[in-house]
């Protein structure tokens, strides 16, 4: 490859490191923390804010509208006269020039369309930082501070249950049940998302950034889902979906009770219905539903739950088997309910619903929906149908200030042992330790970028594997280095010792990067969290260090040779 | 020409000598076993710190208001929809004493701050409250508490740590440096006899230290919890792993090089590894996942010396077919002990600065790998190149046997390069 083709490719490496790391520097440096604090809440704490933010900003501007203040509100609501400005123009009325109370309210058809447009501005905004916070690096407990647990599913309870042992599919099936209850619970962790992922066969990981009380984390982990069938209301629902058209802030969402006592009538309370996001999770689908108080059925009666499709229409069904007792019981309920709806609940949330048909005994069939949907219906139902216990088998909490203390040790570790390596370089190597320092710190920042780029967490661990790969990235250059001050000692010129010496160290380097990566794969299946964070970090750092000691480095030796016209090798004080 | 080093003269007292250690460090385990840390054997491993409280703060207004301390700032921050979104910075330099902090919070709309002990104290000295409360600020105030500002403020030591939760069970307490900062970890095992064991020793480890040493005077910095089931996985994933890492390196070996060399460096490397272990277990150093960690780094590592030097013993036997091999191995291990010397100096430069600003795990951590990586060098140079030459006599020997019975004609091939080679 020609000089400047490298050159390119070089480039285009930085660049897309650069790009990797962008969302990192935005969020740690530019947004501020009032922000940050809004964007790691769960999706529903966000869209509580921006409903609210969106219900004050109207009722203020309508007080002042009626008061005839004839101000203009661009600087005091910003959000709410660019939406006004953008609702005229879209309807290609004229912009007024002072954007007053009046002027912004009379800007929509009616107050809830303004509500409407008003809370998307805030939640798309929030929502934006929370996907940039995403892209970003994360910080792992110990830098950050806060709660870790790994809960271990009881797979051995659940095999003496079914009476065989379970399949790899089973055992998956089984995890991802443990996992849907627990997304559940998701807000009642805290004003921070958690993080919840599986972890190895049988496990399931969950952590919580920043501040958070064992005991209580405790308290909502433990203990299976509990999955309930309940008969709706359609009447009250109607009705209760009138009245929110008009006041979107009707149902206190801590209480579950509306203002207007009289829309739920006595026995029957407001569930709120959720549906999946494209990752798993529950999202509020800003619909209500009012039912009977009491579970028509405790979901303990079912027996299995399948997916299949429909023999005629091919169609995706959902089936449901129930014991003996259960079928009776359903028959009585569906009996009496044909023509009503019939929501599936799991711990107090609608997950899904259903018309009934027909009066039904034990065997259930629903339909209606996509693929997906039926599998997680049926991943629900199963929720009920095998019952996984979930027990906390490890748990970490880390206190802010002793974060900080990590973080204080790591840099000075970090600086300290990059600037010892260095200066040891440029002593020992002269002009070639320049060319080993960029290619260290060009390592560093690329490696940084991989880090970030595979959503992978920064511990004190992954930063002391960040200094020992330095460390030993070096050494490639080292053996490059000894060889070709080898060659030069047998008499050869600048380029030939150069292109003796790194093609004479390839194999070298790549072998002992080679096994050292090897170990480090291995060392990463050990266990949960830090121990990985530090071998992630030296096989990402093996890799990308293969790249800038052999190839960047080359690259700047060429460009001295043939571009500044370099004739010795500055690289040791015996050989000239 | 360089003045070649002898070093095959030292190969049968190295070996004797390697012998010795592995073999003590056997012994040791037998004996004494290893300190198993936190990892390995279920238990609550607790930071604690008797602190005094200094400054209560409470917050009257609607929203979220979220206070967080570090070394030199505090900053406090509104969000959410009731409150006007803020952000705060207290710089302790601006307010050096905890009055004059408790007086600049004061200012602040619907905070109240209200000095508790040593208002004159250094308002650097705060400590955060940690997990037990949340950083959130309510109307029911939040303590904030501060170390010992002198000697004579002191009112905790290690003995009576230990003391007050010695009923708990089996228990050991360490004591974090300096001791003004009254800081301990504790450690609790869990013999598996109390059920409740993870819900219930936590807070009575907190009451415990409570009723010694005062409500308010106690702060948990961070709790680790490991049950019973998930350190005995663990110690079997670890024990799989090292095996797993050394047959792949092993592999990897027989691959690029012959199966002597591959043998010889596998065998150099558990040499490094086992002479950790002997270290570990004699220094009563804790056995937790981060001496996994440190071993099976210095596995992959420790072995790349050896490669480079075995790569040099193909070529130079290549180019010097008039030397024996004792002579060709010296010869690649003069020319290279620059270069191993180098390298392991540059990484020992970084493991060093690690081992020297960072504490705890880490810095046992560090240690360990110092230790792996003097070895690594040591076991390069004399245990590798001598297990390569003492297989090339008994290939000769066996060699010589056949001549013998067979009048067979010396089987060179035995013991040329099988590589091609390189440049």
């Amino acid at each position: 490859m020609s000089k400047t083709k490298r050159f390119i490719v070089v480039l285009a490496v930085l660049a897309l490191a650069f790009a990797f790391l962008y969302p990192s520097i935005q969020w740690y440096f530019l947004t501020p923390k009032e922000d940050q604090a809004l964007a790691v809440g769960s999706r529903e704490q966000i869209r509580e804010y921006s409903r609210k933010m969106a219900h004050t900003d109207i009722n203020e501007l309508e007080a002042r509208a009626v008061a005839k203040d004839v101000q203009d509100m661009s600087k005091e609501y910003p959000i709410a006269a660019q939406v006004a400005a953008k609702a005229y123009r879209s309807e290609k009325r004229a912009v007024p020039k002072v954007m007053n109370a009046q002027a912004i309210v009379s800007a929509f058809h009616s107050k809830s369309s303004a509500f409407e447009a008003i809370e998307a501005v805030y939640r798309d905004h929030v929502l934006r930082l929370k996907s940039l916070h995403g892209n970003a690096v994360q910080l792992g407990l110990d830098l950050s501070g806060g709660l870790s647990v790994v809960i271990q599913a009881d797979l051995d309870a659940l095999s003496h249950k079914v009476g065989h042992t379970l399949s790899a599919a089973e055992k998956a099936d089984a995890i991802k049940r443990g996992i849907e209850v627990l997304n559940s619970r998701i807000d009642k962790f805290g004003l921070t998302e958690p993080v919840i992922r599986p972890q190895g066969e049988d496990h399931i990981y969950v952590e919580i950034p920043g501040t958070a009380d064992p005991e209580r984390i405790n308290s909502i982990i433990m203990g299976r889902g509990s999955l309930n069938f309940h008969i709706v209301n359609s009447e009250a629902t109607t009705a209760l979906a009138e009245y929110l058209k008009t006041n979107p802030l009707g149902v206190d969402d801590k209480t579950m009770t509306v203002a207007k006592a009289d829309l739920v009538p006595a026995g029957f309370k407001i569930m709120r219905v959720y549906s999946k996001d494209s990752y798993g999770l529950d999202v509020f689908t800003e619909q209500y539903m009012v039912v009977d108080q009491n579970p028509g059925l405790d979901g303990t009666h079912i027996q299995s739950a399948t997916v299949s499709s429909d023999p005629i229409t091919g169609r995706p069904e959902t089936n449901f088997v129930l014991d003996k007792a259960g079928g009776e019981l359903f028959y009585t309920l569906t009996s009496a309910n044909v023509g009503k709806t019939m929501a599936v609940v799991l711990d107090d949330r609608i997950k899904s619903y259903a018309r009934i048909q027909d009066a039904i005994r034990d065997q259930v069939r629903i339909t209606g929906f996509n693929v997906d949907e039926a599998n997680a219906l049926a991943l629900l139902l199963r929720t009920a149908a095998l019952p996984v216990e979930l027990s906390v088998v490890n748990q970490q909490a880390i206190g802010a200030s002793l974060g900080e203390d990590a973080i204080a040790q790591g840099q000075r570790a970090v600086v300290v042992g990059l600037l010892g390596v260095f200066v040891f370089m440029l002593l020992f190597y002269k002009g070639a330790g320049i060319n080993a320092t960029v290619a260290q710190i060009l390592n560093l920042y690329i490696m940084l970028s991989v880090l970030t780029a595979f959503k992978l967490t920064l511990t004190l661990p992954s930063i002391a594997g960040f200094v020992l790969t330095v460390g030993m990235a070096v050494d490639a250059s080292v053996v490059i280095f000894e060889r070709i001050k080898e060659e030069l000692a047998l008499g050869k010129g600048r380029k030939a010792a150069i292109d003796a010496g790194f093609h004479k160290a390839f194999w070298a380097v790549m072998d002992s990067n080679i096994t050292t990566i090897i170990a480090a794969l291995f060392l990463a299946q050990l266990g949960s969290g830090p121990i990985q964070g530090f071998a992630v970090s030296l096989a990402i750092g093996n890799i990308t260090s293969l790249f800038t000691s052999l190839f960047v480095s080359k690259l700047m030796f060429d460009f001295e040779t043939d571009v500044l016209h370099a004739k010795y090798v500055s690289i040791s004080w015996r050989v000239k | 020409m360089k003045r070649v080093i002898h070093f095959s003269r030292l190969f049968v007292a190295t070996a004797i000598f390697s012998i010795a250690l592995t073999l003590v460090g056997v012994l040791g385990y037998l004996v004494k076993g290893f300190n198993l840390g936190v990892d390995f054997q279920a238990g609550i491993n607790q930071t604690v710190q008797l602190a005094l409280p200094a400054v209560k703060v409470s917050y009257e207004g609607k929203g979220n208001a979220s206070f967080t301390i570090g070394a030199d700032r505090a900053t406090l921050v509104f969000s959410g929809a009731d409150v006007d979104a803020k952000t705060i910075v207290f710089d302790f330099k601006t307010y050096p004493t905890l009055e004059a902090f408790a007086a600049a919070l004061n200012a602040v709309p619907q905070i109240s701050a209200v000095n508790e002990t040593g208002s004159g104290a250094a308002a650097s000295s705060l400590l955060v409250p940690t997990y037990q409360g949340n950083t959130q600020l309510l109307a029911a105030p939040m303590t904030l508490y501060r170390a010992p500002a002198a000697d004579a403020e002191r009112f905790g030591s290690i003995g009576e740590v230990r003391q007050a939760i010695v009923a708990q069970g089996e228990v050991s307490v360490q004591q974090v440096n300096p001791i003004s900062l009254q800081r301990y970890i504790i450690r609790l095992q869990d013999d598996g006899k109390n059920p409740e064991f993870s819900k219930t020793v936590r807070d009575h480890i907190r009451s415990s230290l409570e009723a010694k040493f005062g409500a308010d005077h106690v702060v948990i910095m961070s709790t680790d919890y490991v049950g019973a089931r998930y350190s005995e996985s663990l110690s079997r994933q670890a024990g799989l792993l090292v095996l797993g890492t050394l047959v792949m390196i092993m592999l990897y070996s027989i691959i690029r090089f012959k199966l002597q060399y591959a043998i010889a460096a596998v065998l150099s490397i558990l040499h490094d590894a086992l002479i950790m272990v002997t270290f570990v277990v004699w220094t009563r150093m804790e056995f937790n996942t981060s001496t996994i960690a440190a071993i099976l780094t210095i596995l992959g590592y420790s072995i790349n010396d050896t490669i480079v030097q075995f790569d040099r013993v193909r070529e130079e036997r290549r180019l010097h077919p008039e030397l024996s091999y004792k002579e060709v191995i010296d010869l690649a291990l003069t020319i290279t002990l620059e270069r191993t010397i180098i390298t392991t100096m540059t990484t020992m430069l970084a493991v060093l600065s690690l081992f020297i600003f960072t504490k705890g795990t880490l810095k046992d951590f560090a240690l360990a790998l110092l230790v792996g990586m003097t070895s690594g060098v040591y076991s390069t140079i004399f245990i590798a190149s001598s297990f390569v030459y003492w297989w090339d006599i008994q290939v000769q020997k066996r060699d010589k046997k056949r001549m013998y019975t067979r009048e067979n004609k010396a089987q060179d091939a035995k013991t040329e390069l099988r590589a091609e080679p390189r440049a």
